[in-house]
């Protein structure tokens, strides 16, 4: 597998260290980011929207924005108990990324002709996602590192990327891609999710029983959310994704049962 | 006629080596670019040097024939994965 630069030739911890610094950070986003304000090549047509495509959108983003402010809040409350230098820069980056996110889903609402956000969120935010939000962070207080990873890293980020990947490859041009600048993000912060808490189960089986519980609390919640918003898309039932397919995956690997 | 049994038992067969062209993805430095590909669905095929990472969907590359029994890096969601032959097939597993 050698080659120039092969990655394939770093040893463990050289790799690990070089996937959690902000240097891989800045030139990875360099890539899918750089000239695009907001997250979209300029100059990029508005699609036209019938009103309930339009309002069914604004729905769509207002959830997407409580799930990124509460990734915001949580990432950032978590660097103050992260086990390891490592754990910490890497969350400074998800910060970065999670303000990014919530940034542009709020400018793409102004140009949906949504004035008052904060308004329009409180109005139509889904009420299992506000539950979710409310537990992750009583684990960020805590200073929970297990709950607060797998909640996050692992339950959030897993089915955002899932319901953003597929809401992509339906949406109009400028949303889609804002959200595939998005997804790209999500993989960094799910693929650290599931790789810190699967070396800390080897470590720790005990852990199993209580992360366990939680999943059975949390997931639900966001599997619900993430159905229902699909609902507000439009997408037929039939031709929705499985939305679980991924999550159920994930924690499959990690040991825990559906 | 040569008895079987003295006949030099057929290795492995040697690794091809691979020129690594870019192919698009963006999501790692460029410097390692070359060595990731965005998956594009159920018509996709996976090359001899190459495996889907489970965690993110992003095939890996390298610039040697994969063989069960390596190791390769994932750097769009920093997996460490190893590959494993199941039913015939080369299946990319990953090690916490």
């Amino acid at each position: 597998m050698t080659g120039p630069d092969s990655p394939h030739d770093l040893g463990e911890t050289e790799f690990r260290d070089t996937v959690r610094s902000f240097e891989f950070w800045f030139e990875a986003v360099e890539g899918y980011l750089h000239g695009r304000p907001y997250g979209v090549t300029p100059g990029l047509k508005e699609a036209e929207l019938s009103e309930r495509q339009r309002d069914g959108l604004i729905t769509t983003l207002c959830n997407y924005c409580v799930g990124e402010t509460a990734a915001l809040d949580a990432s950032s409350g978590m660097i103050g108990f992260a086990p390891d230098r490592g754990a910490k820069v890497f969350l400074a980056t998800q910060v970065v990324d999670e303000g990014r996110h919530l940034e542009v889903l709020l400018h793409r609402l102004g140009q949906l002709g949504v004035t008052d956000p904060d308004a329009e969120i409180e109005q139509r935010a889904n009420r299992s996602l506000l539950k979710f939000k409310e537990r992750l962070l009583e684990f960020v207080d805590a200073r929970d590192w297990e709950a607060s990873v797998f909640a996050q890293n692992v339950i959030l980020e897993c089915l955002e990327f899932t319901v953003f990947r597929h809401h992509a490859g339906t949406a109009d041009p400028i949303t889609a891609e804002m959200l595939r600048g998005i997804v790209s993000d999500e993989r960094r912060h799910m693929g650290f999710g599931e790789n810190d808490l699967g070396r800390r189960l080897l470590i720790a089986p005990h852990t199993h029983d209580r992360l366990y519980r939680i999943k059975r609390e949390l997931d639900s919640l966001v599997l619900d959310t993430f159905a229902e918003t699909l609902g507000e898309l439009g997408i037929e039932r039939e031709e929705r994704p499985d939305l679980a397919g991924d999550y159920m995956a994930a924690v499959a690997r990690l040991g825990f049962r559906s | 006629m040569t008895d079987p049994l003295e006949k030099p038992t057929p290795g492995p067969r040697p690794r091809e080596t691979f020129e690594l062209e870019e192919t698009g993805f963006n999501e790692v430095p460029k410097r390692f670019r070359r060595f990731y590909r965005r998956w594009r669905g159920p018509g996709d095929k996976l090359g001899p040097n190459e495996a889907l990472c489970p965690v993110c969907k992003v095939v890996i590359r390298s610039t040697k024939t994969l063989r069960a029994g390596d190791r390769v890096y994932c750097m769009p969601c920093m997996s460490r994965l190893e590959l494993v032959e199941e039913d015939g097939m080369l299946v990319a597993k990953v090690i916490y």
